[in-house]
């Protein structure tokens, strides 16, 4: 079941959207994030579309690998639905004891499954498309301003990267100790909700030891390679913008301005 | 000259009891002294809890001796304002190569090191290129070292320290994780270095075949250094070693019993090579 989970998995290509400057990524996602809020209609949804589905294709990703990505949240996204279906008032074209279904619940609950298909896609082409130190260097760079208002920007930056690198190896653990304790006769599929959230403690108790035990190597030897924070440190791949940082700019801006307009316009 | 130079070493872990007062310490390293000179093959033999790990982390200074000194090219570990210089200088290789990986990509993994210490960024490059070609891992620079073999991610390990170009690399029991052919391809890295480069290696090790190629080997029990000399000389004692419940390599224990059964070989015998001329001395084996 873990081994689905893409969102946060770097998939090697060599591509323009790999290339691209992880600034311009981040900035990206951010502004395609916001106008999938902004919009208020399906009509919105179609610019979004081609803009992520023509993404997804420069990437060079395979779409099979990005709509995995996605699988493990699909309950999210369920739950998402299932409340938007019967708490959006209006006219009520179902209803029975204290459910109401209204057709604008039913608008609201695909609406939102959509937002949120199109939200998690986009994310994860993020991380799918920029290694964990580029994200971590554009984080880093790109928030630097931070720093004044005393915010360890680049303490948070490394963390994350770090948190992304071990998400492979900790899903493999996940498996090894519930196969462990599987063998032990510990049963994680049957019963109902509760008893098989109590049946994950034997599986989160040695995971939980076992990332202590693992954050405590760790450090210690980024201690032996002389990791001492950001003061006096360089940079392998420094980030500096290139000509297609620029264009993808202007493109992302364009593609802003179009959603803008057209939330403006109401359509 | 010295590059390693540990003297009187004596280290506690402190431990408090159930009720808050401080245990007696009990000495992790007793009263150790050894030393390397530059370019040398040293061995650290031990088994479980017998003080051999600590020592390594002394030489990093990422613990510093109760009493006792230590010198890295001269500079003391106790004293903060070297500990970068003596990082720099001593790099080391922990057990878990998973543990101690911190980029997805193998060449960001080598660059984070001189990263640290501020090396310029061609400068980076070149010393990421070198390093993997002292490995044998830069054809996969670009993989992510996840899905590298256990011997491969120990290579890019310590193409990380190597990238940081030190005098000296300690490598604590890197080989305990990895399958027998990952084990030859690190120890045969480990030999080219210290070969080619000059790069003073410190291998602390539970496994006999792994010491034989050393230059001098220092055995450890209980945190003391119990033995110490030459390969042939700590393995022609063979009684002493199994006390210590250490093996011998198999040719050296062979070699041993048939010289209790009455044939004449000399002591330290530690490659079939080596035996097999000692007993054609021997006239014992059949003329073909």
């Amino acid at each position: 079941m873990f081994k689905d989970i893409t969102l946060g998995q770097f998939y090697p290509a060599d591509s323009v959207i790999h290339r691209l400057d992880p600034r311009v990524k981040l900035a990206g996602t951010l502004i395609y994030i916001i106008t999938l809020f902004i919009g208020k209609s399906f009509f919105m949804y179609i610019p979004a579309g081609v803009f992520l589905v023509s993404v997804i294709i420069l990437s060079k990703v395979p779409p099979s690998f990005v709509i995995r990505g996605v699988k493990p949240i699909i309950p999210l996204i369920i739950i998402s639905a299932v409340f938007n279906l019967i708490l959006t008032p209006g006219n009520a074209l179902v209803s029975f004891w204290i459910i109401n279904i209204t057709s604008e619940g039913i608008y609201m609950a695909i609406f939102m499954i959509v937002r949120l298909l199109f939200l998690i896609t986009g994310a994860s082409i993020l991380t799918l498309t920029t290694t964990p130190t580029k994200l971590t260097d554009g984080i880093e760079k790109g928030l630097r301003f931070l720093t004044v208002f005393k915010v360890p920007v680049h303490e948070i930056a490394m963390m994350m990267s770090i948190a992304l690198r071990f998400i492979p190896i900790l899903v493999e653990e996940t498996d090894k100790i519930k196969k462990a304790q599987m063998a032990r006769g510990a049963d994680f599929e049957s019963g109902n909700i509760i008893k098989r959230a109590k049946a994950m403690i034997p599986l989160l108790v040695p995971l939980f030891v076992s990332a202590f035990r693992r954050a405590g190597d760790l450090a210690m030897a980024m201690e032996a390679r002389c990791y001492h924070g950001s003061e006096g440190r360089s940079r392998m791949k420094p980030l500096v913008y290139a000509r297609r940082d620029f264009i993808a700019y202007s493109i992302i801006l364009g593609y802003l301005a179009l959603m803008i307009v057209l939330r403006v316009f109401g359509i | 000259m010295s590059i390693v130079e540990a003297k009187n070493v004596k280290y506690a872990y402190k431990s408090k009891d159930e009720d808050g007062k401080e245990k007696e310490p009990v000495f992790a390293l007793d009263d150790v002294s050894i030393d390397a000179l530059e370019g040398e093959f040293i061995a650290i033999l031990g088994h479980n809890g017998s003080g051999k790990s600590t020592f390594a982390k002394q030489l990093n200074a990422l613990l510093v001796p109760d009493e006792g000194t230590v010198f890295i090219a001269g500079m003391d570990t106790s004293e903060d304002e070297h500990t970068l210089e003596i990082r720099k200088t001593a790099g080391m290789v922990f057990q878990n190569p998973d543990n101690q990986m911190v980029a997805s990509v193998v060449e960001e993994e080598v660059g984070f090191g001189p990263e640290n210490i501020g090396v310029p960024t061609d400068e980076i490059w070149e010393r990421v290129e070198n390093a993997l070609n002292a490995v044998g891992m830069y054809a996969y620079r670009e993989s992510n070292p996840s899905r590298l073999s256990g011997g491969q991610k120990q290579r890019v390990a310590i193409a990380g320290i190597l990238a940081m170009l030190p005098k000296c690399i300690v490598l604590d029991e890197p080989t305990a994780m990895l399958d027998p052919k990952g084990r030859r391809d690190v120890l045969e890295v480990l030999h080219r270095l210290c070969d080619e480069q000059g790069v003073t290696i410190i291998l602390i090790t539970h496994n006999m075949e792994e010491v034989i190629g050393a230059d001098r080997i220092f055995v450890m029990d209980k945190g003391k250094v119990v033995i110490s000399g030459t390969p042939a000389e700590i393995f022609s004692n063979v009684e002493e070693m199994q006390r210590l419940r250490l093996d011998v390599p198999e040719v050296t224990k062979l070699a041993h019993e048939l010289k209790n059964r009455g044939i004449k070989l000399r002591d330290g015998i530690l490659t079939a090579q080596e035996l097999v001329e000692e007993l054609k001395g021997c006239n014992i084996i059949a003329q073909q």
